[in-house]
């Protein structure tokens, strides 16, 4: 979750203005964008710029036909004598406009047609995307052929036949986004406001729905000036406008190929590629700009460990004999470009024995899933495990090289992530899904009907039937889907499953079931649990340990029975406050003021101290240590207060 | 009908239509969403609307909205008839009756600003003379849903927001109409457990401040104690057991409502009791049980539950329960 928080802090750009800084991160896009606009200026300044004008000869000796290039005429001259480089220049004007206007066009009537088609949907839709699938068969560029060969060959023509025959894919696809736009809980809280059609799609569609208007918009301009060109050489296009088109059309028709002046039919011809090599560009780095997900990489195996120094041994560590895991002075950093790093985790330390639940607490953000994560070393590529060991039956996990690491993800320690129940395959069964979790780790394992019993076994050990197995996982409730991924990550006999955030998304009822499916997990296979939630009435529930954390650091640390009757950290008792106890429904809740720190700018002294109601001076200039408390019957109770400090 | 009930819903059923089973089969299949609800609600109380996902409420409280059209039966607001409208006649409605939805994340349109996600209400129903006067009013409602100061929020985008502070905009943009009743489904389900606890308190605070009444959604008993004056249980399209918080948390009566009491986690292992989990989900709401709708799940089912419907109990004046174990 944390990680989650860095990410779209770092990537989503506020909507208009971080557009260009986006932007210019994409290399090809700029080469799009300086291209473009280098054509764009000479076709605006051609009567400037141009060295001669176009329309006549003037200047040019009657020997000058089909003249090479030379220093007079940097692009040689053409059948009737005139500077090619002039035409060149007044030959983009042209067929820009074409092709901004004709696109102009398309845009506009694929986009409402599919806005309104997607919006209104039933029969406006059907009858809508009928006829743009009809559209679509038509062969267009033959049949604006036909159509500009029929009417009055004008540029006007021109633009109109093929802005009127460009909208198809900008109709289908904008279609397609308008249902998704319009399916977000956003519009329908719209129109619970009382907002019209007309509204809604003015301010909630169109918003949405614009940068793929205008991607299309970009791309349509190329097709429309392929499409100018081919009319103009197929010798339909303006006879008054001298378009690249008509440039190659007059150099083809007469003789420049025969004569060898190639200078006549390569500068239009590099026209054109200039221009749709530019507009393609342009597309790419909005596309980045506008779909920034596509760059960003999803989970990958985390930077190796830099700084891992012997922890200072001023803090307090839990001890305990032969535990299966043992987190020694974890911290974690997220690497923030120009910036200091995020200190997302500091200073973590837990034990866990064998068929022990241990509860990992805290809001969102605080790094539990960062911490998490890192155990397994399935951090983002920013983060970086910067100080600390994690001790797995003798190995330090931190130590080991990404091979080593590999044989221990799953087979030892498996992870079971939050919402993960939302990413199972639609289209293969559940039962066929285990089964390749079981392949995939443990590639020895028999392919025949070893695999099925054991894929049978593993649903039965989650409580799934075995006549389940051939569902598809829409056949399967939440409650079966999270119960499917337990199955999942049971796969290799693991002996740690960590479980982040499983029951969250889940009802009470299922919430419960499924609490009580861990618990007999662990209690016939000796599982050890790492529990992760917001939830402290969760965590009371089944819980051996909790670990409360509160912005990367351990809050407090001690037996569930202390942390709920003896806790000792000002958070861990707010938190508790803020539970709703229902022995007495007519107590007022009580809530934590603010909201956690965020990574990228925490408190100089205890990072709690902002919203502590018990924070004194030295709490806001001093980062407390972990402090070991002898108070109970509790093997271990760990908490960082300057308030147990003074009162010791 | 009593003068101070000023929501009142009568027999409400709402059925989708399902694919059929195949193509030669001539029977029409519904999904039963709602299937006979009947309670009231007066000026500035909240009722709790409690059940498991599938049992319905969030379909009622679409109907509640006029965002779906009710099957049959009949809902009024101030002795009017409001079962159907016309688009004019339920805009105007919209401005009593405003709605707070589950996902503050997905409920926001991420490309407006804050101001204009919270003025935007007062657009669409052209309230206000002037921009001075919409901004007092986007302000206020601002400040009453705890987004203090205004100014600091109003240029944000929803994504530099946190999940609480997003869903006090939704709770900002559905004030600024100044409504008599605020529907909220599933307001704190994915919000952190410190953050639920301020957004409750919160709606408490409204119908104090504001004499809102409030229609709480929720399938989280545990959440409703000390806000609701009274709480409804669902179960598979209709209300099994209503009554006041008290009678309700206290005096439970059906077997439905006690299990979903005894799973409400306890923050405190000490008191770790039995709970009674129910196994297995909500059936699905096209083929619905014989009988009594819970009866296959019910621990307690005898022989009749599977043939006769229960009728509603009346307990006490307001508490009532449907379940055959109660019929003395």
């Amino acid at each position: 979750m944390s990680i989650q928080t860095v990410e779209v802090k770092a990537k989503v750009p506020s909507p208009s203005t971080n557009f260009w800084q986006t932007y210019r991160q994409s290399k090809l896009g700029i080469a799009g964008l300086v291209l473009l606009l280098v054509i764009t200026v000479i076709a605006i300044f051609a009567p400037v710029l141009s060295p001669y004008d176009p329309k006549s000869s003037a200047g040019v000796g009657a020997g000058q036909v089909y003249n090479p290039p030379s220093a007079a005429h940097w692009l040689g001259t053409d059948d009737a004598g005139r500077d090619v480089f002039s035409n060149f220049m007044y030959g983009a004007r042209v067929s820009l406009l074409v092709g901004f206007f004709a696109s102009f066009i398309s845009v506009g009537i694929g986009g409402t047609i599919g806005i309104v088609a997607g919006y209104y949907g039933g029969r406006v839709e059907n009858i809508l995307m009928r006829f743009t699938d009809t559209m679509l068969v038509i062969p267009d560029l033959p049949l604006i052929v036909v159509i500009v060969a029929l009417t009055k060959p004008s540029l006007l023509n021109i633009i109109f036949v093929i802005g009127i025959f460009g909208w198809t894919t900008t109709a289908r696809m904008v279609r397609s986004q308008t249902l998704a736009v319009k399916s977000r809980k956003f519009v329908l809280r719209a129109r619970a406001i009382g907002a019209g059609r007309r509204h809604i799609i003015r301010h909630h569609i169109l918003p949405l729905v614009m940068p793929i208007l205008v991607v299309q918009a970009v791309l349509v301009v190329s097709v429309a000036v392929l499409n100018e060109s081919t009319l103009s050489f197929l010798g339909l296009g303006d006879p008054t406008a001298l378009s690249w088109g008509q440039m190659l059309n007059y150099a083809f028709a007469r003789g420049a190929m025969s004569t060898g002046a190639w200078w006549a039919l390569v500068a239009p011809g590099i026209g054109i590629i200039w221009v749709v090599l530019g507009l393609t560009l342009v597309g790419q780095g909005l596309e980045h700009v506008l779909n920034p997900r596509l760059d960003t990489h999803h989970l990958m195996p985390g930077r190796p460990v830099v700084v891992n120094h012997e922890a200072s041994g001023e803090s307090e560590k839990p001890t305990e004999k032969n535990p299966l895991l043992e987190v020694r002075n974890l911290s974690i950093n997220y690497i923030n470009e120009g910036k200091p790093p995020a200190r997302a985790v500091e200073n973590i330390s837990f034990t866990l024995k064998e068929g022990e639940l241990i509860g990992l607490v805290g809001e969102s953000g605080c790094g539990k899933t960062t911490l998490m994560l890192a155990l397994l070393r399935l951090l983002p590529s920013a983060g970086q495990i910067v100080n600390g060991q994690v001790i797995f039956s003798g190995k330090d996990l931190t130590a080991l090289n990404e091979q080593e690491i590999n044989a221990v993800r799953w087979k030892d320690i498996s992870i079971v992530f939050q919402g993960a129940m939302n990413a199972l395959n639609p289209v293969r069964t559940v039962g066929d899904q285990i089964a390749e979790a079981i392949i995939k780790h443990m590639p020895g394992f028999p392919r025949d009907q070893r695999l099925q019993e054991r894929v049978i076994e593993l649903l039965d050990l989650v409580g799934i039937a075995a006549d389940h197995k051939e569902h598809y996982p829409h056949q399967y409730s939440g409650g079966m889907r999270q119960r499917a991924m337990i199955a999942m990550a049971l796969a290799c006999n693991p002996q740690i499953i960590i479980a982040d955030e499983p029951t969250t998304a889940l009802d009470v009822m299922i919430q419960a079931q499924i609490l009580e499916l861990l618990d007999s997990l662990r209690k016939k296979l000796g599982l050890a649990i790492i529990f992760v939630t917001h939830d402290l009435g969760v965590v009371a529930e089944i819980c051996d340990k909790v670990l409360v954390m509160y912005g990367g650091v351990t809050a407090e640390y001690a037996d569930v029975d202390i942390i709920y009757n003896e806790s000792r950290h000002p958070y861990t008792q707010e938190l508790l406050k803020a539970f709703p106890d229902l022995t007495k429904p007519k107590k007022k809740l009580s809530s934590i003021p603010g909201y956690p720190p965020r990574l990228d700018a925490l408190p100089i002294g205890c990072r709690f101290a902002p919203r502590c109601r018990l924070a004194f001076a030295r709490c806001h200039t001093e980062q407390p240590l972990l402090q070991k408390l002898n108070d109970s019957q509790s093997a271990v109770h760990i908490a960082s207060c300057h308030l147990l400090e003074v009162s010791k | 009908m009593s003068k101070d009930h000023f929501l009142e819903v009568r027999g409400l059923k709402k059925y989708f239509d399902t694919d059929r089973p195949s193509f030669f089969s001539r029977e029409a299949r519904h999904v039963h969403a709602v299937d006979g609800v009947d309670f009231q609600l007066r000026h500035s109380e909240v009722i709790a609307l409690v059940g498991e996902s599938g049992c319905g409420k969030s379909t009622l409280a679409l109907l509640l909205m006029g965002l779906e059209e009710p099957t049959e039966g009949y809902i009024s607001f101030e002795g009017r008839d409001i079962t159907h409208l016309n688009d004019n006649e339920r805009k105007g409605l919209r401005r009593k009756i405003q709605m707070i939805f589950q996902d503050p994340y997905e409920s926001l349109n991420p490309t407006q600003t804050i101001e204009e996600i919270i003025n935007e209400p007062l657009v669409v129903h052209g309230i206000g003379n002037n921009k001075i006067e919409r901004d007092e009013r986007v302000k206020k409602a601002m400040e009453d849903s705890g987004l203090k100061p205004a100014e600091v929020y109003l240029q944000r985008f929803p994504h530099e927001l946190s999940g609480g502070q997003r869903q006090r905009v939704v709770i900002a943009a559905a004030l600024v109409l100044e409504p008599e009743i605020l529907l909220a489904d599933e307001p704190v389900s994915m919000l952190d457990v410190s953050i639920r606890a301020e957004i409750i308190n919160l709606l408490a605070e409204l119908r104090i401040t504001r004499q809102i009444a409030v229609i709480f959604i929720t399938h989280d008993l545990g959440s409703v104690g000390f806000f609701a004056d009274r709480v409804a249980v669902m179960y598979l399209g209709r209300i099994v057991e209503i009554g006041t918080m008290l009678e309700v948390l206290e005096k439970t009566q059906h077997p439905y409502t006690k299990a979903l009491i005894s799973v409400i986690p306890v923050p405190n292992p000490r008191l770790r009791h039995e709970r009674i989990i129910l196994q297995g989900e909500t059936p699905n709401p096209i083929d619905l049980p014989s009988g009594c709708r819970f009866h296959p799940r019910c621990p307690l089912a005898i022989a009749t539950c599977k043939v006769s419907d229960p009728p509603f109990i009346t307990l006490s004046k307001t508490h009532q329960a449907a379940c055959l174990l109660l019929v003395k």
